[in-house]
């Protein structure tokens, strides 16, 4: 304790820039955590959360009981492997081929048009998106002017996973490849000259050496994935679907916001979806760690052993 | 040197990380305790807070109308507008976090009421109140709904908002619904029969005709009929059927048993009409992403052949102005309105049993001088007087008075809406009650208006739906799990590919597990 006391007198500086954070994680991300025990209460907003009577797990009975509820989860279970699997490879190949990029002005130009529409909220990206796809919009239009039909992109729910997918793409993948990138740029150029001096081709030395080299911050980037498979985008979600696609969009965010929102106020109700949900990804995310690490990867906090190897090496 | 810059940097850090906490601090702070509310003797200027679904430039508050009522008043309003999306979810924070503005107007329902209520969560008004506002009392008793839940709740919290106090289209009182408005030009280019009353079945073939000659030359932006999930419901399925929408779902069947209308075949019948019309091209192909807003597209854009207009009589104002300043159309040569019946000929859509639309509630935190004053005003604008400046603005600048009665002396090409904005201290009585003889509505509309609410007391089924009080009464989860938005909920079948009903089985079957915990439990129990 003394000894943990002097480290940190020691580097007070950091740890009062890093003091700011701790607030904020135990305000905004700690304290309403105890807010959760509203799912095992019967709300009553005069009584308020803590004052609420306990009703044990009726709430969860209920859940369980609405199958709208079981098909909500599997739905987001569903599209969020699917777009673990597409999404997911776009931004490490976009940030390779940045990486193959020898003029940089180029590169740089390309970077900020694929970063930029990150910055735009799902409400304006859904907006544009919807005057594209619409039955009067651009795509239509070329299709009409090629004498083919309009096709109903908008209200059609077979088609609006795969809306779902490629609006991801071109609304995050430039700023995730960031990431990547970063990590790039830390891999020591001499094994890039080596490689040249053995004859190795750009392809080779971006399979064998720029790729191995962020297999770790991928793995990283895939647990932390992993760990969110039960939380869709649910602004995504909710300005690109409506009416003709409600079934398909109904994810287990888009039910929460329903029961709580759209019928008679029961905030018990949808607190118990969401512990079910929260409880879900962390389950998902551990199991993604230990996936991982059994793979002989890093986890999220480093391989199995990792620290006491590093001390034999030191 | 090298001492200096240091300093500097940890000078830097623990500046930044100062600035950081305070900032972070200041978020989990209180904000102001009045909450926006000055409290003051009767003379002062009062800031009262106000949640409403209109929203208003800074050039409209500060408009003669709205100035008018600041100084009779002697008030400032502290404005929150609610978007029409986001009313009720808006609401519920409002309510259980105690942010309520001291008046707003609230989505009523029955379920929700009783537990603010019971919560101490909206204001309880003083017991002797409507012998201190009695024209607000006499108002508010227009709507029998109101008696009902002031003996439900032992005392008042809600006042919901009168449709019709002092004048009706007809007696006993239609709902506005059920009125379509279509292109009089049109018809009679593809020789259409001009009537006052059509089924689904002759809309549809109208707009067919429209379809198929394009009388108004308007190519691929031609829309036959334009209506929303929600008037889709109102014009093909509950015109065809009682017991297709929310107000009367579950009802008691001959036996005394309660049933869920959706799962009836007659619903299934009208799905059918709803989705030929969907299939042949005659509903706009994107009818799933309208809204009521975009039946502006008859008005503004002229595209469309049919759409619904709503029995009021300011809706048809409303069209005859747009139609002049968009489409430089007289509106009475190119516009005629008419009533949807059922292809039975007969007219199902519900009677409006409990005079009423949205309430106003206030907050249980709100203090007394602003109640009074607001109260003040809702007592004002229940009197005769206020009725004609809320619904005709200004005396001697918008209307004046020509051998005793009043008359408007607004610019043909202008109205209230334009001038103003919405006229939100109209707070209580809802305007269609005023619309009935408003001189600043054309005679004709008026008088056209009440004519086709009698035309559907004259084509209807000689028995009505009263409201199931039992049923409205009852609190409980199994009910609040079956409140489906059917408007979409239909939607989605009609746009679904496969066989419909196939698919409206399955959608039946989905949904029958909490219906039947509904139905069992009214059945039990009543």
């Amino acid at each position: 304790m003394r000894r943990l006391g002097k480290e940190i007198w020691k580097n007070r500086a950091v740890y009062i820039i890093l003091l700011p954070g701790l607030v904020w994680f135990f305000v905004f991300a700690y304290m309403p955590m105890g807010g959760l025990t509203l799912a095992f209460k019967e709300f009553n907003a005069s009584m308020g959360i803590w004052g609420s009577p306990w009703v044990g797990f009726e709430n969860f009975r209920d859940l369980f009981h609405d199958p709208a509820f079981m098909e909500s989860v599997w739905r987001t279970l569903a599209i969020n492997i699917g777009k673990l699997i597409v999404t997911f490879p776009v931004p490490v190949v976009l940030a390779l081929l940045f990486n193959e990029l020898r003029m940089r002005r180029y590169s740089k130009v390309l970077q900020t048009v694929f970063t930029f529409p990150n910055f735009l909220s799902w409400v304006i990206t859904s907006g544009i998106i919807i005057n594209i796809l619409s039955n009067t919009g651009l795509v239509n239009g070329i299709f009409q002017a090629m004498g083919f039909d309009a096709v109903n992109f908008l209200g059609s729910e077979k088609m609006f996973i795969p809306m779902l997918y490629l609006s991801e793409i071109w609304k995050t993948a430039g700023w995730s490849a960031i990431i990547y990138m970063a990590s790039i740029t830390g891999i020591d150029a001499e094994q890039y000259e080596a490689a040249q001096l053995d004859g190795a081709s750009r392809f080779q030395m971006m399979r064998y050496i720029t790729l191995p080299s962020i297999a770790s911050t991928i793995m990283v980037m895939f647990i932390l994935a992993a760990g969110n498979l039960m939380t869709s985008s649910f602004d995504q979600v909710f300005n690109l679907s409506n009416a003709a696609t409600r079934d398909a969009a109904e994810v287990l965010d888009m039910y929460i916001y329903r029961i709580t929102f759209q019928s008679s106020t029961d905030f018990s109700f949808s607190t118990a979806a969401s512990l079910f949900r929260s409880v879900l990804n962390m389950i998902l995310l551990l199991a993604a760690d230990w996936g991982a690490k059994r793979m002989g990867g890093t986890g999220l906090f480093g391989q199995r052993g990792g620290g006491k190897h590093e001390k034999q090496k030191a | 040197m090298k001492g200096y810059r240091k300093w500097t940097k940890r000078a830097v850090s623990l500046g930044l990380a100062a600035l950081l906490t305070l900032s972070a601090s200041g978020c989990s702070g209180g904000g102001d305790p009045d909450g926006g509310s000055s409290s003051g003797g009767g003379d002062e200027k009062l800031t009262i807070s106000f949640g409403a679904l209109d929203n208003l430039t800074e050039e409209q508050w500060g408009t003669e109308f709205h100035q008018f009522f600041m100084d009779k008043f002697n008030i400032e309003w502290d404005f929150n507008y609610i978007e029409w999306a986001s009313w009720d979810e808006m609401m519920r924070v409002w309510i259980n976090s105690g942010d309520l503005p001291d008046v707003s107007i609230w989505n009523y329902n029955y379920t929700d009421a009783e537990n603010y209520s019971k919560q101490g969560l909206l204001y309880k008004f003083p017991d002797d109140w409507k012998e201190r506002w009695p024209n607000a009392a006499m108002a508010y008793e227009a709507s029998p709904l109101n008696t009902q839940l002031e003996e439900k709740f032992g005392g008042t919290y809600v006042m919901l908002r009168p449709t019709y106090v002092y004048h009706a289209q007809t007696d006993p009182i239609v709902n506005q619904i059920g009125v379509i408005g279509i292109r009089k030009d049109w018809a009679e280019a593809v020789g259409f029969e001009i009537k006052d009353a059509y089924t689904v079945d002759e809309i549809l073939e109208f707009a067919r005709l429209v379809k198929e000659q394009d009388p108004g030359n308007l190519g691929s932006s031609l829309i036959p009929i334009c209506f929303d999930p929600a008037n889709a419901l109102t014009c093909f399925v509950s015109s065809n059927s009682r017991h297709s929408r929310i107000e009367t779902a579950f009802y008691k069947d001959e036996n005394g048993e309660y049933q869920w209308g959706p799962a009836d075949e007659s619903v299934l019948e009208t799905l059918k009409i709803y989705q030929q019309a969907y299939r042949e091209g005659l509903l706009d192909p994107e009818f799933y992403l309208l809204n009521d807003n975009d039946k502006d597209k008859f008005y503004i854009n002229g595209t469309v052949a049919v759409y619904h207009m709503g029995g009021v009589a300011e809706f048809r104002q409303t069209v005859d102005t747009e139609m002049r300043n968009n489409l430089r159309l007289n509106s009475d040569d190119v516009v005629h309105e008419a009533i949807l019946l059922g292809n039975d000929e007969k007219y199902h859509n519900i009677i409006l049993g409990s005079n009423y639309w949205s309430s106003l509630i206030f907050s249980p935190d709100i203090s007394e001088e602003n109640f009074e004053r607001i109260m003040d005003l809702i007592d004002w604008t229940c009197t005769e007087e206020g009725q004609t400046i809320c619904n005709m603005g200004i005396e001697g600048v918008d209307w004046e008075y020509q051998d005793g009665e009043a008359v408007s002396i607004l610019p043909e090409d202008t109205s209230l809406l334009d001038k103003y904005g919405p006229r939100v201290e109209s707070v209580y009585i809802l305007e269609d009650d005023f619309a009935v003889v408003n001189p600043s509505i054309k005679e004709e509309y008026r008088n056209r208006m009440n004519g086709l609410a009698q035309l559907k007391l004259d084509h209807g089924e000689g028995k009505y739906d009263e409201i199931d009080w039992d049923q409205e009464f009852h609190v409980s989860r199994a009910k609040d799990r079956v409140q489906f938005n059917y408007g979409e909920e239909y939607a989605n079948l009609i746009v679904q590919e496969g066989d419909l009903e196939t698919n409206w089985n399955s959608w039946v079957e989905d949904k029958m597990p909490l219906v039947q915990e509904y139905l069992d439990e009214l059945n039990s129990t009543y």
